[in-house]
């Protein structure tokens, strides 16, 4: 049933993205873990349209901020109105409680408007004026950066980087498909009239079964002789931390569902790996792939128990 | 108190301590026992009624009451035993006084020195097996408090795993360790300790006092094959004169440079001698000892005895002939063997003369003698009657039954109104064999009395009499029971008491007896001789060097401690992985070879278009082994059918 679902919402999707079928692959198994998604690249590769395209599917109230450098922590998480007849403040809840949000541009913003947001994808609830309200459920960010290189970015720290569950990049269409996208309806159009494929409690459900996906002792070896590669070796200034492993497991736990197993393989591993350790480990590299495929090359799938392991 | 003394923690240091002390009862004075004992009850009862525990000002008392005690128990000054009753009492008080963790390390450490004192006074293997039990109970309770649990069973364990630990270190340390001569203090009061045994006067008493006592006099063991029984004649002291009644020890010690040299003849038995705690300075040698350790010497009565001081267990390796010559007789022991208390009366001159005593022919007369002996009704008896006055004479005449002593001393004198010069030995016979260590065991019960006759051509001649009476005394291991049940000879009660266990127990005494006397012989009478000796075998042959050999061995032994806790651990391989191995080997070989990093799903896809007609195979080769090695619970049967599987390739 669920592989069904997941497989039509994955076709639907591919119809309104041409030829990213990885990365949309990467960005729903990223809702699915619970995590938040980074998209980073040039404006203009259909990043707004791939985060709107999966609220639409997923029946989500979806809320798009635009990030500016003038914008403030109020603007994204709401204020208190002084309510002259009542005689009283009332609170007025900001564009971050809807489901979806898409953070556009988010390294346009100051540090001060970018941590406001972070901190609600974190702690999944806002605090104003001494008053906490809890933000919905299911709540899932997906932010656009721009390349750093671009003029008038704030770059994100490596800490509020580490919020996100992945980061991918969508590049730019083949030539098959730029030609399909040219040749084809609006992208508009067709966002417009795509139906609900999965509801939010299957959505919950997914997200609840991803918890259940099993993983074997080999395959935890497996996932700490990445990790512990990543702190050894001289490829990384700084190896992952264990939340990223924990991220990790969890992403791949939610490629294994994807992909219809109730086990985490090691595939399943190395699929999410880019996604989910390019943006954590500071390389010299520039894209995540680069960045990981030392990994790929150098820690064994079927030895590693020949790899020496400490006392237990 | 603190949190970390929990009831059954200090149940458990409580009950070490006091099973630490409980060894020392014997040699403390009674006031003292009681006094710790008290402390120790009290404080035991202080674990479920802490109020009855004494405040401040009663441990101050009881204090002052400590000190008084051991000033009144000890006034002759300091000694093993007054250093010994400072600890105990210190930690019977300390125990009153447990409060801080610091607390229970001072009387941690305070019974790990009383349990160390009790080696002063004994120091055989099973009190050694006891102290390191009792010690290890002791660590298990220091580990029970450091790590804060209450779990005694399991700090057991790891306090037992500790001292085994530590025992190879405790034996390099102890075979390397510079070995000290210990202070003179530590050396006193020995005496009192050490065993009876024979005695510098022969009285007609007092060889069957010794033949109750089990207590181990020595053990020997041959290089080489054990000399028949009746060679078995251990030499001790040589009783010369006499007043008729006790028999004295020669004097005379100066004769030995006028003595004829001494000629052996016949087989060599060569022996280790492990002697107990003597009060004298004797060594018990067979008859006749040739060769001997350095720290012997060989008297004028043809007895060893030792340079040093008497009263530690001792160990010597000797040479002795059965066969021998001492020739000719110097004047001084002429006189002083023919001596004779009085005149002898007209019954023994009447004796003698009957006997063929006054004939010049030496032979004759003992032979005769001893068929006198065997004629006329004499019996062999533990338990003669009282023969206060002219025991000779009463013996010969109206009793007619004694022990051996009885018979060596009337022999002797009836040689010596023959004017043939005769003398008493004393010293032990024969000794039970310990088929488990493959040595003799000489106790107390086999001391034994016989006499010396010098005969022109001979020598000094051994002459038992007590053979004429009681043959089986010397010839062979008697049926004891048999004999006692008839009553008729009452022979060494200690094989008595031996044969009338049963036969597994005697196997198991004989057992214990072997590991005593390897502890005796490896551990207690380890000498600074033997250490050199050892450490020349090591190359060592000073102090320096052994103390490096000392660092040295140290160093080393931890360096394989380490590379044991340091080596890798190699997880079992799972079985899945050594079957896809296979797997990959015949891929390899079709020139498809498995990237380190490629998953078993990349692998196979790879193949797939590689090898197409196969391709159902290799998927379901690959789906099994996902199955084993990444999904839950791994069937054996999917095991089997991978193997299968694979073979079919």
């Amino acid at each position: 049933m669920m592989d069904n679902t997941l497989n039509n919402l994955l076709a639907a999707a591919n119809q309104v993205i041409l030829g990213k079928d990885r990365q949309i692959r990467l960005a729903v198994c990223c809702l699915l873990a619970k995590g938040h998604l980074l998209i980073e690249d040039v404006p203009g590769v259909g990043k707004t349209t791939l985060s709107h395209t999966l609220a639409k599917l997923f029946g989500l109230d979806y809320q798009r901020i635009q990030f500016t450098s003038d914008i403030l922590p109020a603007d994204i998480i709401g204020s208190s109105v002084f309510v002259a007849d009542r005689q009283q403040f009332k609170f007025h809840p900001g564009p971050i409680f809807k489901q979806m949000i898409l953070a556009d541009e988010i390294n346009r913003a100051t540090p001060k408007a970018q941590s406001a947001l972070l901190e609600a994808m974190e702690e999944k609830q806002v605090t104003v004026d001494g008053h906490t309200y809890p933000l919905p459920e299911p709540f899932f960010v997906i932010a656009t950066q721009n390349p750093s290189c671009h003029v008038g970015t704030f770059p994100l720290p490596e800490s509020q980087l580490d919020r996100f569950l992945m980061r991918i990049e969508l590049g730019y269409p083949d030539h098959r498909a730029e030609r399909e996208l040219l040749d084809g309806r609006s992208r508009h159009e067709l966002l417009n009239d795509l139906p609900v494929q999965v509801s939010v409690e299957q959505l919950q459900a997914l997200q609840l079964a991803v918890n259940s996906v099993y993983a074997s002792t080999a395959l935890l070896d497996y996932l700490q002789a990445i990790i512990a590669f990543t702190r050894q070796a001289d490829h990384y200034h700084c190896g992952l931390s264990p939340r990223a492993g924990l991220a990790l497991l969890t992403a791949a736990k939610a490629w294994a569902l994807m992909a219809g197993r109730d086990a985490v393989i090691p595939e399943d591993v190395q699929a999410v790996l880019a996604a989910v350790a390019g943006h954590r480990i500071r390389s010299g590299a520039g894209d995540s792939e680069a960045i990981v495929a030392p990994i790929l090359t150098h820690v064994t799938v079927h030895e590693f128990q020949k790899v020496q392991h400490g006392q237990h | 108190m603190d949190n970390h003394l929990k009831p059954p923690v200090l149940l458990l240091l409580l009950s070490s301590i006091g099973l630490i002390t409980l060894p020392h009862i014997g040699h403390l004075p009674w006031a003292l026992s009681v006094l710790f004992f008290g402390l120790l009850l009290w404080r035991l009862l202080g674990i479920w009624r802490p109020r009855y525990l004494p405040n401040g000002r009663v441990v101050f008392a009881l204090t002052l009451l400590g000190i008084g005690l051991l000033y009144k128990q000890h006034t002759e000054g300091w000694g093993k035993d007054a250093g010994t009753a400072v600890f105990v009492a210190a930690l019977g008080l300390k125990l009153l006084e447990l409060n801080k963790k610091r607390d229970v390390y001072l009387v941690s450490y305070l019974a790990f020195i009383v349990a160390g004192s009790q080696f002063l006074y004994q120091l055989n293997f099973a009190m050694a097996a006891y102290s390191l039990l009792v010690c290890c109970m002791l660590l298990a309770a220091m580990i029970a408090i450091n790590s804060g649990q209450p779990q005694t069973k399991a700090a057991l364990r790891t306090a037992a795993a500790i001292t085994m630990q530590a025992l190879p270190m405790a034996a390099i340390i102890f075979a390397l360790f510079p070995r000290v001569q210990p202070p003179t203090w530590l050396q006193m009061n020995n005496r009192n300790q050490a065993q009876s045994g024979l005695s510098e006067t022969l009285e007609p008493g007092s060889i069957n006092r010794l033949a109750l006592s089990p207590q181990l006099a020595f053990r020997v063991k041959f290089n080489g094959e054990l000399p028949p029984k009746n060679q078995l004649y251990w030499r001790g002291p040589v009783f010369s004169y006499t007043d008729g009644t006790v028999w004295h020890m020669s004097q005379n010690d100066d004769v030995i440079h006028y003595q004829d040299k001494l000629t052996f003849s016949g087989k060599a038995h060569q022996y280790n001698l492990l002697l107990e705690p003597q009060s004298r300075n004797w060594v018990y040698a067979l008859d006749m000892p040739a060769r001997f350790d350095a720290s012997l010497q060989r008297n004028g009565n043809y007895q060893l005895t030792s340079l040093v001081k008497p009263g530690e267990a001792a160990a010597y390796s000797l040479v002795s002939y059965p066969q021998y010559n001492t020739g000719y007789i110097t004047k001084t022991e002429y006189r002083e063997n023919l001596q004779l208390p009085d005149e002898p009366s007209e019954r023994i001159v009447n004796l003698v003369k009957h006997l063929h005593g006054f004939e010049g022919k030496p032979e004759l007369f003992i032979q005769q003698l001893l068929d006198y002996f065997r004629g006329q009704h004499f019996s062999y008896s533990l338990q003669p009657p009282l023969m206060e006055n002219s025991p000779v004479e009463t013996f010969l005449f109206d009793a007619r039954s004694g022990f051996c002593n009885h018979y060596a001393t009337a022999f002797v004198y009836l040689m010596r109104v023959a004017d043939i010069p005769a003398r008493v030995v004393g010293g032990y016979q024969g000794g039970e064999f310990n088929a488990v260590g493959q040595f003799l065991e000489i106790r107390q019960a086999n001391a034994h009395a016989w006499a010396e006759v010098w005969l022109e051509g001979k020598g000094w001649t051994r002459v038992d009499p007590t053979t004429a009476i009681a043959p089986d005394r010397v010839e062979q291991d008697i049926n004891v029971e048999m004999q006692a049940k008839t009553g008729a000879v009452s022979l060494t009660p200690i094989e008595t008491h031996q044969r009338a266990g049963v036969f597994g127990l005697k196997q198991a005494a004989q057992l214990w007896n072997s590991l005593d006397y390897h502890w005796q012989h490896w551990i207690v009478s380890y000498s600074r001789e033997n250490q050199s000796s050892l450490l020349a075998v090591l190359g060592i042959d000073s102090l320096l060097g052994s103390v490096i050999g000392i660092v040295a061995s140290m160093g080393l032994a931890m360096l394989l401690l380490a590379g044991w806790l340091l080596r890798t651990r190699h997880k079992p391989e799972d079985p899945s992985v050594i079957l896809y191995r296979q797997f990959c080997k015949k891929m390899a070989k079709a020139g498809l070879v498995i990237r380190p990093s490629e998953g078993a799903n990349d692998f196979a896809v790879r193949v797939k278009t590689q090898k197409p007609e196969i391709a159902d195979l290799i998927d379901e080769i690959t789906r099994i082994f996902v199955r084993l090695r990444y999904h839950r619970s791994p069937s054996r049967h999917d095991l089997k059918l991978l193997k299968k599987r694979i073979n079919v390739l």
